[in-house]
Protein backbone atom coordinates (compact mmCIF):
# COMPACT_ATOMS: atom_id res chain seq x y z
CA UNK A 1 0.00 0.00 0.00
CA UNK A 2 3.02 2.10 0.45
CA UNK A 3 4.40 2.11 -2.84
CA UNK A 4 0.59 2.76 -4.37
CA UNK A 5 0.77 5.64 -2.18
CA UNK A 6 4.38 7.16 -3.06
CA UNK A 7 3.52 6.24 -7.08
CA UNK A 8 0.63 8.32 -6.81
CA UNK A 9 2.14 10.62 -5.37
CA UNK A 10 5.02 10.71 -8.03
CA UNK A 11 2.59 10.71 -10.72
CA UNK A 12 1.40 14.32 -9.05
CA UNK A 13 4.56 15.61 -8.69
CA UNK A 14 5.59 14.65 -12.20
CA UNK A 15 2.32 16.60 -13.67
CA UNK A 16 3.86 20.02 -12.13
CA UNK A 17 7.10 21.13 -13.59
CA UNK A 18 9.56 22.53 -11.13
CA UNK A 19 8.24 20.46 -8.05
CA UNK A 20 11.13 18.17 -6.92
CA UNK A 21 9.47 16.47 -3.76
CA UNK A 22 7.01 15.68 -1.16
CA UNK A 23 7.45 14.49 2.38
CA UNK A 24 5.01 13.67 5.06
CA UNK A 25 6.63 14.45 8.68
CA UNK A 26 5.57 14.52 12.24
CA UNK A 27 6.41 17.47 14.04
CA UNK A 28 10.19 16.97 14.71
CA UNK A 29 10.47 16.52 10.91
CA UNK A 30 10.39 12.87 11.02
CA UNK A 31 9.93 11.64 7.54
CA UNK A 32 6.55 9.43 7.16
CA UNK A 33 6.55 9.35 3.81
CA UNK A 34 9.08 11.04 1.28
CA UNK A 35 9.00 11.28 -2.41
CA UNK A 36 11.77 13.53 -3.80
CA UNK A 37 13.81 13.18 -7.02
CA UNK A 38 17.24 13.97 -7.41
CA UNK A 39 17.44 17.47 -7.86
CA UNK A 40 15.70 18.44 -4.28
CA UNK A 41 17.54 20.24 -1.98
CA UNK A 42 19.15 18.17 1.23
CA UNK A 43 18.60 21.13 3.65
CA UNK A 44 15.31 21.38 2.72
CA UNK A 45 14.12 17.89 3.84
CA UNK A 46 15.95 17.61 6.89
CA UNK A 47 14.68 17.14 10.20
CA UNK A 48 15.88 20.62 11.44
CA UNK A 49 14.65 23.33 8.55
CA UNK A 50 10.87 21.06 8.73
CA UNK A 51 10.79 21.65 12.64
CA UNK A 52 11.65 25.10 12.26
CA UNK A 53 8.08 25.16 10.74
CA UNK A 54 6.13 24.28 13.60
CA UNK A 55 8.01 26.18 15.93
CA UNK A 56 6.61 29.01 13.67
CA UNK A 57 3.31 28.27 13.40
CA UNK A 58 2.89 27.73 17.14
CA UNK A 59 4.40 31.19 17.86
CA UNK A 60 2.30 32.48 14.82
CA UNK A 61 -0.90 31.29 16.55
CA UNK A 62 -0.74 33.81 18.88
CA UNK A 63 -1.03 36.64 16.52
CA UNK A 64 -4.49 36.46 16.96
CA UNK A 65 -5.30 35.81 13.22
CA UNK A 66 -6.29 31.82 13.64
CA UNK A 67 -4.77 28.51 13.01
CA UNK A 68 -1.77 28.87 10.58
CA UNK A 69 -2.59 26.15 7.59
CA UNK A 70 -0.05 26.89 4.97
CA UNK A 71 3.63 28.79 5.08
CA UNK A 72 4.89 29.29 1.42
CA UNK A 73 8.74 30.83 1.55
CA UNK A 74 10.17 32.14 -1.33
CA UNK A 75 14.20 31.85 -1.74
CA UNK A 76 16.19 33.09 -4.71
CA UNK A 77 16.61 29.36 -5.93
CA UNK A 78 13.32 27.32 -4.27
CA UNK A 79 10.07 27.60 -3.37
CA UNK A 80 8.96 25.54 -0.37
CA UNK A 81 5.21 25.51 0.78
CA UNK A 82 4.62 23.60 3.92
CA UNK A 83 1.21 22.75 5.02
CA UNK A 84 -0.06 22.05 8.63
CA UNK A 85 -1.84 18.87 8.80
CA UNK A 86 -1.60 18.62 12.64
CA UNK A 87 -0.47 16.27 13.73
CA UNK A 88 1.46 16.30 10.33
CA UNK A 89 3.68 18.34 8.27
CA UNK A 90 3.46 18.35 4.13
CA UNK A 91 6.65 19.42 2.66
CA UNK A 92 6.83 20.55 -0.96
CA UNK A 93 9.69 21.45 -2.46
CA UNK A 94 9.96 23.74 -6.11
CA UNK A 95 12.73 25.31 -8.09
CA UNK A 96 11.99 29.26 -8.58
CA UNK A 97 10.18 28.64 -11.45
CA UNK A 98 7.47 26.44 -10.32
CA UNK A 99 3.67 27.70 -10.25
CA UNK A 100 3.09 27.91 -7.13
CA UNK A 101 -0.69 27.50 -7.16
CA UNK A 102 -0.35 23.92 -8.77
CA UNK A 103 0.97 22.96 -5.77
CA UNK A 104 -1.33 24.95 -3.45
CA UNK A 105 -4.04 23.54 -5.53
CA UNK A 106 -2.79 19.68 -4.36
CA UNK A 107 -3.92 20.05 -1.14
CA UNK A 108 -7.41 18.29 -1.74
CA UNK A 109 -5.27 15.39 -3.18
CA UNK A 110 -2.90 15.19 -0.23
CA UNK A 111 -5.26 15.65 2.51
CA UNK A 112 -6.50 11.59 2.51
CA UNK A 113 -2.91 10.64 2.35
CA UNK A 114 -2.61 12.82 5.17
CA UNK A 115 -5.02 11.68 7.23
CA UNK A 116 -4.60 8.30 7.16
CA UNK A 117 -0.92 8.95 7.68
CA UNK A 118 -1.94 11.05 10.92
CA UNK A 119 -3.01 7.77 12.31
CA UNK A 120 -0.12 6.50 12.51
CA UNK A 121 1.36 9.45 14.38
CA UNK A 122 -1.34 9.59 16.84
CA UNK A 123 -1.36 5.93 17.64
CA UNK A 124 2.24 5.80 18.85
CA UNK B 1 -18.17 56.20 48.60
CA UNK B 2 -17.97 56.07 52.41
CA UNK B 3 -22.24 55.01 52.48
CA UNK B 4 -21.33 52.44 49.89
CA UNK B 5 -18.85 50.64 51.92
CA UNK B 6 -20.28 51.00 55.11
CA UNK B 7 -23.23 49.14 53.53
CA UNK B 8 -21.00 46.65 52.11
CA UNK B 9 -19.69 45.92 55.52
CA UNK B 10 -22.85 46.19 57.89
CA UNK B 11 -24.40 43.18 55.30
CA UNK B 12 -20.81 40.94 56.03
CA UNK B 13 -20.45 41.82 59.56
CA UNK B 14 -24.13 41.24 59.95
CA UNK B 15 -24.11 37.78 58.48
CA UNK B 16 -20.66 36.90 60.26
CA UNK B 17 -20.04 38.34 63.67
CA UNK B 18 -23.20 40.06 64.79
CA UNK B 19 -24.68 42.94 64.69
CA UNK B 20 -21.35 45.72 63.59
CA UNK B 21 -21.06 49.27 65.62
CA UNK B 22 -19.54 52.59 64.48
CA UNK B 23 -16.65 51.51 65.33
CA UNK B 24 -16.07 48.59 63.01
CA UNK B 25 -13.04 49.47 60.40
CA UNK B 26 -14.08 50.29 56.98
CA UNK B 27 -10.90 48.45 55.25
CA UNK B 28 -10.45 45.48 57.21
CA UNK B 29 -13.32 43.47 55.39
CA UNK B 30 -12.44 44.06 51.88
CA UNK B 31 -8.65 42.66 52.11
CA UNK B 32 -9.56 39.98 54.19
CA UNK B 33 -12.20 39.02 51.45
CA UNK B 34 -9.23 39.19 48.58
CA UNK B 35 -7.44 36.69 51.15
CA UNK B 36 -10.13 34.43 51.66
CA UNK B 37 -10.65 34.55 47.39
CA UNK B 38 -6.80 33.72 47.17
CA UNK B 39 -6.81 31.10 49.75
CA UNK B 40 -9.80 29.62 47.72
CA UNK B 41 -7.63 29.59 44.14
CA UNK B 42 -4.50 27.83 46.04
CA UNK B 43 -6.53 25.62 48.41
CA UNK B 44 -4.43 22.66 47.00
CA UNK B 45 -1.23 23.75 48.07
CA UNK B 46 -2.13 24.99 51.25
CA UNK B 47 -3.02 21.72 51.95
CA UNK B 48 -0.14 19.92 51.22
CA UNK B 49 1.95 23.02 52.75
CA UNK B 50 -0.05 23.52 55.89
CA UNK B 51 3.27 25.03 57.32
CA UNK B 52 4.20 27.22 55.19
CA UNK B 53 3.27 31.21 55.53
CA UNK B 54 0.00 30.49 53.51
CA UNK B 55 0.77 34.70 52.00
CA UNK B 56 4.28 33.28 50.68
CA UNK B 57 2.45 30.93 48.57
CA UNK B 58 -0.34 32.68 47.33
CA UNK B 59 1.77 35.51 45.90
CA UNK B 60 4.23 32.74 44.39
CA UNK B 61 1.86 30.51 42.63
CA UNK B 62 0.20 34.01 41.57
CA UNK B 63 3.52 34.70 39.91
CA UNK B 64 3.82 32.08 38.20
CA UNK B 65 0.22 32.04 36.60
CA UNK B 66 1.21 35.56 35.47
CA UNK B 67 4.81 34.18 34.10
CA UNK B 68 3.07 31.28 32.58
CA UNK B 69 -0.29 33.40 30.76
CA UNK B 70 2.57 35.87 29.79
CA UNK B 71 4.74 33.04 27.77
CA UNK B 72 1.54 31.95 26.21
CA UNK B 73 0.66 35.32 25.13
CA UNK B 74 4.05 37.16 24.07
CA UNK B 75 5.94 35.74 21.02
CA UNK B 76 9.83 35.75 22.37
CA UNK B 77 11.91 35.28 19.36
CA UNK B 78 15.18 34.84 21.61
CA UNK B 79 13.71 32.37 24.26
CA UNK B 80 12.15 29.88 20.99
CA UNK B 81 14.46 26.99 21.90
CA UNK B 82 14.69 24.56 19.10
CA UNK B 83 14.60 21.08 20.53
CA UNK B 84 16.75 19.08 18.42
CA UNK B 85 16.53 14.84 17.87
CA UNK B 86 19.58 12.82 18.85
CA UNK B 87 20.36 10.98 15.98
CA UNK B 88 19.48 7.33 17.84
CA UNK B 89 15.86 8.92 18.18
CA UNK B 90 15.46 9.99 14.65
CA UNK B 91 16.48 6.10 13.41
CA UNK B 92 14.38 5.05 16.15
CA UNK B 93 11.79 6.88 15.15
CA UNK B 94 11.85 5.88 11.80
CA UNK B 95 11.79 2.73 11.75
CA UNK B 96 8.62 2.81 13.76
CA UNK B 97 7.00 4.80 11.88
CA UNK B 98 7.54 2.39 9.39
CA UNK B 99 6.09 -0.62 11.07
CA UNK B 100 3.40 1.28 11.84
CA UNK B 101 2.51 3.06 8.65
CA UNK B 102 1.91 -0.63 7.32
CA UNK B 103 -0.50 -1.62 10.02
CA UNK B 104 -2.41 1.41 9.43
CA UNK B 105 -2.59 1.49 5.75
CA UNK B 106 -3.13 -2.39 5.73
CA UNK B 107 -6.27 -0.92 7.93
CA UNK B 108 -7.01 1.71 5.61
CA UNK B 109 -6.71 0.06 2.34
CA UNK B 110 -10.34 0.21 0.84
CA UNK B 111 -10.99 3.86 1.58
CA UNK B 112 -7.66 5.45 0.61
CA UNK B 113 -7.37 3.04 -2.96
CA UNK B 114 -10.51 5.37 -4.14
CA UNK B 115 -8.76 8.60 -3.30
CA UNK B 116 -5.56 7.69 -4.98
CA UNK B 117 -6.89 8.06 -8.56
CA UNK B 118 -4.45 10.85 -10.13
CA UNK B 119 -6.20 11.36 -13.07
CA UNK B 120 -9.90 11.94 -14.54
CA UNK B 121 -9.66 9.60 -17.84
CA UNK B 122 -9.13 5.30 -17.18
CA UNK B 123 -6.90 4.08 -19.08
CA UNK B 124 -8.58 1.03 -21.37
CA UNK B 125 -6.48 -2.05 -21.65
CA UNK B 126 -7.12 -3.80 -24.97
CA UNK B 127 -8.94 -0.90 -27.08
CA UNK B 128 -8.99 -2.97 -30.06
CA UNK B 129 -11.92 -5.01 -28.76
CA UNK B 130 -14.08 -1.85 -27.96
CA UNK B 131 -13.27 -0.46 -31.61
CA UNK B 132 -13.80 -4.23 -33.66
CA UNK B 133 -17.48 -4.08 -31.51
CA UNK B 134 -20.90 -4.63 -33.67
CA UNK B 135 -21.91 -1.84 -35.27
CA UNK B 136 -25.18 0.21 -35.06
CA UNK B 137 -28.44 -1.31 -36.12
CA UNK B 138 -30.20 0.79 -39.39
CA UNK B 139 -33.31 0.92 -37.56
CA UNK B 140 -31.87 2.02 -34.13
CA UNK B 141 -29.50 4.75 -36.45
CA UNK B 142 -32.59 5.70 -38.39
CA UNK B 143 -34.72 6.21 -35.18
CA UNK B 144 -31.84 8.47 -33.19
CA UNK B 145 -31.97 10.87 -36.12
CA UNK B 146 -35.27 10.97 -37.13
CA UNK B 147 -36.40 11.90 -33.55
CA UNK B 148 -33.02 14.19 -32.79
CA UNK B 149 -34.72 15.77 -36.02
CA UNK B 150 -37.86 16.13 -34.49
CA UNK B 151 -36.39 17.92 -31.52
CA UNK B 152 -34.60 20.23 -33.66
CA UNK B 153 -37.41 21.99 -35.58
CA UNK B 154 -39.89 21.95 -32.59
CA UNK B 155 -36.79 24.15 -30.56
CA UNK B 156 -36.92 25.59 -33.81
CA UNK B 157 -40.27 25.78 -33.35
CA UNK B 158 -40.61 27.84 -30.04
CA UNK B 159 -42.58 31.10 -30.01
CA UNK B 160 -43.24 33.43 -28.15
CA UNK B 161 -47.58 34.21 -28.38
CA UNK B 162 -47.62 37.67 -28.12
CA UNK B 163 -51.37 38.07 -26.68
CA UNK B 164 -50.76 41.12 -23.90
CA UNK B 165 -49.21 44.28 -23.31
CA UNK B 166 -45.50 43.70 -22.54
CA UNK B 167 -45.14 46.84 -20.21
CA UNK B 168 -47.81 46.82 -17.46
CA UNK B 169 -47.86 50.73 -15.63
CA UNK B 170 -48.56 49.83 -12.09
CA UNK B 171 -51.01 51.75 -10.12
CA UNK B 172 -52.05 53.99 -12.92
CA UNK B 173 -54.29 51.69 -14.81
CA UNK B 174 -55.54 50.56 -11.52
CA UNK B 175 -56.62 54.54 -10.34
CA UNK B 176 -57.92 55.23 -14.46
Amino acid sequence: MVEEIKKNLYEIASKIEGLYGITFTDRDGVPLLKVTSESAPEPAIKPNFISTFCLAIDQGSKLGLGKTNTLICTYSQYQIVQMNKHPLVVTFVANQQCNLGQILALEAQIDPIASSLALTVTEI
Amino acid sequence: MGCCWSLLCKDDNSSQNGEPNERTHLLVDPISNNIHIQRVSSENLLSRNSNDAPKKTDEQSALTRILQETATNVIDVAAIDSHNLQQQEYIERVKMYNIKINQVLAGNKGALANSLKSCLLEDVPQPEKILSGDLLNREDRHLMTSSLLAAVSAINDIRVDHKEDLVVPFGLGLNS
